[in-house]
């Protein structure tokens, strides 16, 4: 599969950057967990990245801040140049394609495609009382649904939630990039896929991407997927980043080697886990 | 027929306020008890606008219109800035608006005697139209100006639901129903999902101000207690739209409601006419609406029981 050209040697200002950003939920009860504890992040433009790590690590709560689904504690998070740590999601959109895990999350389930995808035509734009189901835009989604070949450019009028997870998930991708976004965030966007339609959502993702130069997030766990997609890997533990491989790196890299990082992972959170037992039975 | 023509002008002047629970109920999901309230304010403020200043009836109507938007806009602004419970929010304006109205009013019940409304235009237009207080409807004698109310009504609605029609197809429209649909997704798409509940409520309470300004000029008073119960007529009138049509489409859904809304005044109509008592008509709607809430579910499970027994 493509891997993409790295950003040029000019040095230039990164696409996405996160500054030290720190997030807690439920602080101060017991339920109280801290997915984010001072991210710094850069995301070149037109880089692809993957996003791997453990349950539970912070990687949908990574994607989900720079979506603006919540507001962060602390830091700042930059888009395109402009600091949108305090721009609520809506406003975030104009910049932002998403696929979610859920393939019940992407789309309106009662509304026809037509619908979803004049929404999809609207992102982060302006909705005033034009129609919404412009000629153009049915001309133009007929000719791409019918380059999925899931035969649905004849069942433009049916509801999406009459669809099966992997078609859903190829037409919440073709929503995502309908407008071009200046960031694509996918939070494992197959797992919720049989393997054959993982496959083929996984395929369009790779041509979509390569396509339009799309700058990429996303979230796998799948090594497989990990190895053969994307240009860079990150790789989080516990709210943080932990390891950082680029382009060079990821090349060299095994689904083994990072198989390896994670059983070092794992080993060092029950050591964690052992010692916080041991200090708690002391103690408390 | 006088009857008929009765049972059919409140049944299309009722298909406003079905209409405005479509709204809130179909769309956004949520049994809004605002309408109970917003229904009598569109009345005693169309009420007051007439009797007390004379205002022309065309204007009075429109206030009632307004008045249910401004209720719509404060239930949406607790379940949206506020973050109350929706059923909550409506209980709170709906009691609050009980007070506001009868501040309003001045006292619990205003008679439109000897003031110009929407029925006296009627009343004087019908002799222009037809040529005196009575006509010929298929070989039955009738009131004139009875049938120029349901003609206007008629129109009224009927330009009422087709502006609604279209405006579910618009990009602001279909964002709003979506918004009912996925809030998550909508987000995701730069759609302001707080926004968007909260005009929609306003709409939807507007359209049910609007039914009761007219309602009290058609029965010639607007009283504090005449909106009480009504969200549960307007749900009833949904249900039965939408168990006739099968909805599946904004636009057989709304023209299910206006027929749900007539078809449901006739049977009620005919009830009465049969001797049953008004004081039971509120019971009765209830039990129709909790049947018609539970048999559809029970029924499926029942042929899911047959169906697992005969495998
Ligand atoms: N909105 C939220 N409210 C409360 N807790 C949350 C929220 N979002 C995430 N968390 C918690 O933050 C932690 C990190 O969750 P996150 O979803 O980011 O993990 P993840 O790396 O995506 O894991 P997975 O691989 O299981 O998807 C978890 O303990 C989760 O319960
Ligand atoms: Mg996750």
């Amino acid at each position: 599969m493509t891997t993409h050209a790295q950003a040029s040697a000019v040095p230039q200002r990164p696409l996405v950057r996160l500054n030290n950003v720190y997030k807690t939920f439920h602080a101060g009860t017991v339920n109280e967990v801290r997915p984010m504890r001072g991210i710094n992040l850069e995301i070149a433009e037109g880089s692809f990245v993957i996003v791997l790590g453990g349950n539970g690590s912070g990687k949908s709560t990574l994607l989900n801040a720079l979506a603006g689904s919540f507001p962060i504690d602390s830091g700042r998070i930059e888009l395109d140049g402009q600091d949108v740590s305090r721009w609520p999601e809506y406003r975030r959109a104009c910049l932002i394609g998403r696929v979610f895990q859920n393939p019940f999350s992407g789309t309106a389930p009662n509304m026809s495609i037509l619908d979803n995808f004049s929404l999809a035509a609207k992102r982060g734009k302006f909705r005033g009382l034009g129609w919404a189901h412009s000629r153009h835009l049915q001309d133009e989604l007929r000719d791409r649904v019918r380059e999925l070949k899931m035969g649905l450019e004849d069942r433009l009028d049916s509801a999406i939630g009459s669809l099966s997870g992997g078609q859903r998930q190829a037409l919440t991708l073709l929503m995502a990039t309908w407008l071009k976004p200046r960031l694509l965030l996918l939070d494992e966007h197959t797992a919720a896929l049989d393997p054959k339609s993982a496959d083929q959502v996984i395929a369009l993702t790779d041509r979509i991407i390569a396509r339009e130069g799309l700058t990429t997030l996303m979230v796998t766990h799948s090594m497989q997927q990990a190895i053969n997609l994307g240009d860079r890997i990150v790789m989080m533990h516990s709210g943080n980043v932990l390891h950082d491989f680029n382009s060079e790196q990821k090349q060299r890299l095994r689904v083994d080697d990072l198989l390896s990082r994670f059983e070092n992972v794992r080993r060092r959170e029950l050591l964690d886990e052992s010692a916080a037992e041991m200090l708690k039975s002391r103690y408390i | 027929m006088t009857l008929l023509i009765g049972a059919l002008t409140l049944g299309v002047i009722l298909a406003l306020l079905a209409l405005g629970v479509y709204i809130s109920y179909r769309i956004f999901d949520i049994a809004d008890i605002t309408v109970d309230g917003s229904l009598t304010f569109g009345a005693a403020v169309t009420g007051v606008l007439l009797v007390k200043y004379g205002v022309h009836p065309l204007w009075a109507t429109s206030a009632g219109f307004i008045a249910g938007m401004m209720a719509g806009t404060v239930s949406g602004v607790l379940q949206t800035r506020f973050h109350i419970n929706a059923l909550l929010s409506g209980i709170l304006v709906m009691t609050a608006l009980y007070s506001v109205n009868l501040h309003v009013m001045g006292r619990s019940n205003i008679p439109f005697l000897g003031v110009a409304t929407l029925s006296t235009y009627c009343e004087t237009m019908a002799v222009q139209v037809f040529g005196g207080p009575e006509t010929q409807l298929w070989g039955w004698t009738v009131s004139s100006a009875d049938l120029t109310m349901l003609l206007l009504m008629l129109t009224l609605v009927g330009a009422i639901a087709t502006g609604l029609w279209a405006f579910f197809r618009t990009d602001l429209g279909t964002a709003m129903r979506a918004s009912g649909d996925n809030p998550q997704m909508v987000k995701a798409l730069g759609g302001n999902v707080e926004n968007y509940r909260i005009f929609g409520l306003a709409l939807s309470n507007g359209l049910v101000g609007l039914a009761g300004a007219l309602w009290a000029q058609y029965q010639n008073f607007a009283d504090v207690q005449m909106g009480i119960g009504m969200v549960v007529w307007g749900l009833a009138s949904v249900i039965i739209g939408e168990a006739l049509t099968g909805a599946t489409g904004v636009g057989i859904a709304i023209a299910g409601a206006i027929i749900g809304s007539v078809l449901f005044r006739q049977l009620v109509a005919i009830a009465l006419s049969f001797g049953l008592n008004p004081n039971d008509l509120k019971l009765i709607t209830a039990v129709f609406v909790f049947a018609a809430l539970v048999l559809p579910g029970m029924m499926k499970h029942v042929s899911l029981r047959k169906a697992q027994g005969a495998a």
